[in-house]
């Protein structure tokens, strides 16, 4: 019985000897990658027109949209903003 | 053919299960009963107990061909997929298309928690010699500390079939007990100021990485652990489907329908070898008490090596993150969010915790592959013995190859 059991200690540490080594190979390898392949950020994405800047064109736009959404939501023009118009 | 409806009446009777129901099954029944109570009354890993529970109860109706040993039986088709080692993986491959290795990329270090806590694996394998298991008896037992389902039933299946279904039982329950194990583990091996411990944030990783992670871990491990390769490599597999993003679909399947088909056939087969003769045995008693140590140990080495990087770090490392090295995803890394933000509510641990039990993950394949290369037979000969008739005495290697070669020449 003695005998099984010294050899279940030598066996479990051998064992953790070997899973501590795996892992600390996989541990270089990981530092490694990331050292080598560093995070970028996305590019940010294009900042979205603001009606604001719009041509003349569009400010007749603006105006008769914010007219008709005044009187379907029973508000005031001032009340809201159109902040962008996008043709499809 | 003459009937007489007296001698007819008596030959149906003697042909239902009633007649064969013996006191072992009837325990045997009870036990998939108390199961399925389990899994459906008190929501314990109801996706595997329930199915678990159900295959146990048909298993053990009196001819009802329903036992995992019952040759042409529908369960036994199933356990072909345990006994041949070929579910295990696949539930694996679907765990690897569930997982997120960012938190662990993000901080590696971690993976050293991971390791630490299969100190529980060698723990209850030297219990388990004590007790008067054999070596392999005993890995398959101390295997449970490694709170892997699946790797419990893999290393079960091959080095010690008889004991599968206690093993298996004892896994899975003491994995749905994680919320009620550890927490006390955690609070006696730390003190409040350490829990209380915030973790710096953790800083993004490059989708590259993320994608060369699996590649690169399968090659370093399954060469240095051939015997991993079946778990390890199809775990990998199901992350770079989740990583690569040119295969959404196959990504899907695996972490959705694949994953859930092979849950309900393992665990039918499991439940459907749980019979008598293999369940109600002073053994059981002993892998569960062994269990519930190795799940202790586990536990416990984790936390005291998260101490250690407590104090290695100035007190950058929240120690309670060591507990989730006992793998158990991600139920192991919700316990150390909750014992963290018991102690402060302001403190989230979550994704910390989830570097050290995705590396428990690792670990615990590692030291299957250990196993594997120690006691088990990874040449594959008695896998494929029904090769035999076509070519000769199957052998390993290049004169396998060479006898296949021959064989198909002539």
């Amino acid at each position: 019985m003695e005998v099984s059991v010294s050899s279940a200690v030598n066996v479990s540490i051998l064992a953790m000897s070997v899973i501590f080594t795996v892992l600390i190979i996989l541990i270089f390898t990981i530092k490694t990658l990331v050292k080598l392949i560093p995070y970028q950020a996305s590019p940010a994405a294009p900042a979205r027109k603001i009606v604001g800047s719009s041509t003349p064109g569009q400010d007749d736009q603006v105006a008769a949209i914010t007219a008709s959404l005044a009187a379907h939501m029973g508000k005031r023009p001032d009340e809201f903003r159109i902040v962008n118009i996008q043709s499809r | 053919m003459e009937f007489s409806f007296g001698a007819s009446a008596s030959k149906i009777i003697h042909s239902t299960g009633f007649s064969d129901l013996a006191g072992g099954d009837l325990i045997m029944i009870g036990v998939g009963c108390t199961l399925i109570y389990l899994a459906i009354g008190k929501k314990f890993e109801p996706l595997l107990l329930l199915p678990m529970g159900f295959g146990c109860l048909l298993a053990n109706l009196p001819l009802s061909m329903m036992k995992a040993t019952d040759s042409g039986g529908l369960l036994n088709f199933f356990y072909q997929g345990v006994q041949h080692e070929i579910l295990p993986p696949i539930i694996f491959m679907g765990v690897g298309a569930l997982t997120d290795f960012g938190p662990l990329l993000a901080n590696p270090t971690t993976l050293l928690l991971g390791a630490a806590a299969q100190i529980g694996v060698y723990t209850t394998l030297i219990g388990a010699v004590y007790l008067g298991f054999n070596m392999q008896e005993a890995a398959a037992i101390g295997i449970i500390g490694g709170a892997d389902g699946p790797t419990s039933i893999f290393i079960a299946s091959k080095l010690a079939p008889h004991l599968l279904a206690p093993i298996a039982v004892a896994a899975y329950s003491y994995m749905s007990l994680v919320p009620l194990i550890q927490p006390p583990i955690m609070k006696l091996l730390t003190t409040e100021e350490e829990r209380k411990i915030k973790m710096a944030q953790l800083k993004p990783i490059s989708q590259t990485v993320k994608i060369l992670f699996p590649i690169v871990v399968t090659f370093v491990c399954c060469l240095l652990l051939p015997g991993v390769t079946p778990l390890l490599g199809m775990f990998m597999l199901g992350n770079l489907f989740r990583e690569s993003g040119v295969t959404q679909r196959l990504h899907e399947t695996t972490e959705t329908h694949l994953i859930n088909i092979v849950t309900i056939m393992l665990a039918l087969s499991v439940g459907s070898s749980m019979t008598a003769d293999s369940f109600l045995r002073l053994e059981t008693i002993k892998i569960i008490v062994l269990g519930l140590l190795a799940f202790g140990f586990a536990t416990a080495g984790g936390l005291i090596f998260g101490k250690i990087m407590c104090k290695a770090t100035g007190g950058k490392v929240n120690p309670l993150i060591g507990s989730a090295g006992v793998s158990a995803v991600p139920m192991a890394a919700r316990v150390s969010q909750k014992v963290g933000a018991d102690a402060d509510s302001s403190n989230f641990l979550l994704m910390h915790a989830m570097g050290p039990n995705v590396a428990g993950v690792i670990g615990s394949a590692v030291a299957a592959g250990i196993f594997v290369s120690l006691f088990g037979d990874i040449s594959g000969v008695d896998t494929h013995a029904s090769l035999a008739p076509v070519i000769g005495n199957p052998e390993p290697g290049i004169q396998a190859i060479a006898t296949v070669v021959d064989a198909i020449k002539h």
